[in-house]
């Protein structure tokens, strides 16, 4: 007698009505359940880049793709799956972006501590073309002296190129280190017109003009004049000799 | 006590789908939403009989179990069994959707929960007799018959032992039949 309500059971679980559209089902759980990949080219030659939804959270280059996937994972514990035909729009302005173009991409730090943040914080807004060293960003991340940590948390910079550390340098105006490798940061700073060979002697310069003195690559300080350019190796030194800092790329505190 | 299908279905995911997903292989998701959606919607439906309710408890479940794959280390996805372990996650589901829905039907008008039209009449009333039973004996029930589980996979999906599985399932059986017999008793009174 059981057997009868058993085939009953049989029956109304085969008649429940199927679901209809299973793509536009794997859509929506792939978005709220997996980032996204990219592959696009950058001045360092072509990256993976994982987004998820509130933005970007990971620039990277070694191995192949399935590598870093499985590194991501361990990473952010997070499944990524390839970017489909409406990611698109996206994906070009991340190719912009990383170009160095101002392109505005989100970025997902929320991994980070709050020092951290504002340390990527400060160093995105480093202009193209332009460098800072360790102590500056630190300072303006409202920790002076902590020039080491900043220095480690451009170490493991999960999105390279969108936060540019390349253009994070050493105090005495050399480029110091990369997480990809010294050398390709030169590269980099060299195809952003950076001088690196007038930069390693003078950090800083000044003009007797205005009275100002700059980072050697602040907007300013390139258009001063060859005649009236006098270099510094250290704000202290600058301001000893009289001259007041730039408001624009603020070399010393005010 | 008979036991169908069991061996075939308990290995129907195939080898390495999990790893597959958990390598960022699209298609394999895709693949698993093919193979699992139907039944794992059919056992929300039996339990919640709404047509909405039963795609979103599914939708939380496999937004949950890809989440998980995405954080489990590579060695637990290697040895996983998907199908019994999707059931874990759809049953929890479902259950906290009944009992959110609880928590709504006591503050609200209960005709707002009824099922939407178009749904067929038999099914409604099978379902609606396993409504009766407790809630062990139903999921047990309802796994072995209308998705046609085999026990051990009940037993890794619900974590009770195979035993009182089968316990569970008989009780279930013959309370549903002592139920069905008084419904045809009192139908054939009123003719």
């Amino acid at each position: 007698m059981t057997e009868k309500v058993a085939g009953v059971l049989r029956g109304a679980g085969e008649s429940i009505p199927p679901p209809e559209d299973l793509g536009a089902l794997v859509e929506r759980v792939l978005e709220e359940a997996a980032d996204v990949l990219f592959r696009v080219g950058s001045p360092l030659g072509p990256v993976f880049v994982a987004a998820g939804s509130r933005g970007v959270t990971c620039v990277g280059r070694a191995g192949g793709e399935e590598a870093f996937v499985r590194r991501y994972r361990e990473r952010f514990g997070r499944l990524l799956v390839p970017a489909g035909e409406r990611e698109r729009g996206f994906a070009e302005r991340l190719s912009a972006a990383l170009a160095g173009r101002r392109v505005e991409v989100p970025l997902d730090l929320e991994r980070m501590t709050p020092f951290q943040r504002r340390v990527m914080r400060v160093v995105r807004g480093i202009p193209r073309g332009e460098v800072r060293p360790y102590g500056w960003v630190a300072r303006e991340a409202g920790s002076p002296g902590a020039s080491r940590a900043v220095g480690n948390v451009m170490a493991r910079n999960p999105v390279p190129l969108l936060v540019p550390c390349h253009r994070v340098v050493r105090g005495d105006g050399t480029p110091g280190d990369y997480g990809f490798s010294p050398r390709e940061k030169v590269r980099l700073l060299r195809e952003e017109g950076v001088p690196l060979e007038e930069l390693s002697g003078s950090p800083y310069t000044a003009t007797p003009t205005t009275g100002v003195f700059c980072h050697t690559t602040c907007r300013h300080a390139r258009r001063i004049r060859p005649e009236n350019r006098l270099p510094f190796r250290s704000p202290a030194e600058a301001l000893e000799a009289g001259f007041r800092p730039c408001r624009a790329c603020r070399p010393a505190a005010v | 006590m008979v036991v169908r299908g069991g061996e075939q279905s308990g290995r129907s995911e195939g080898p390495g789908l999990a790893e597959r997903i958990a390598c960022g292989d699209a298609l394999a998701v895709q693949e698993l939403v093919e193979r699992h959606y139907a039944e794992l919607y059919r056992y929300a439906f039996a339990a919640l009989r709404h047509r909405a309710a039963s795609e979103d408890a599914v939708h939380d479940a496999l937004v949950r179990a890809l989440e998980a794959l995405g954080r489990y280390p590579e060695e637990r996805i290697r040895g996983m069994s998907l199908r019994p372990w999707l059931y874990r996650i759809t049953l929890n589901t479902v259950r906290n959707r009944l009992r959110a829905r609880g928590r709504e039907a006591r503050l609200e008008d209960p005709g707002a929960l009824a099922e939407p039209r178009g749904d067929p009449e038999g099914v409604m009333d099978a379902l609606a007799a396993l409504r009766l039973l407790p809630e062990r004996q139903r999921v047990a029930v309802s796994l072995r018959y209308l998705q046609d589980l085999p026990y051990a996979e009940i037993s890794a999906a619900t974590g009770w032992p195979e035993g009182t599985v089968k316990t569970l399932v008989r009780r279930g059986l013959i309370r549903l039949r002592a139920a069905m017999e008084q419904e045809e008793r009192s139908r054939g009174g009123e003719r």
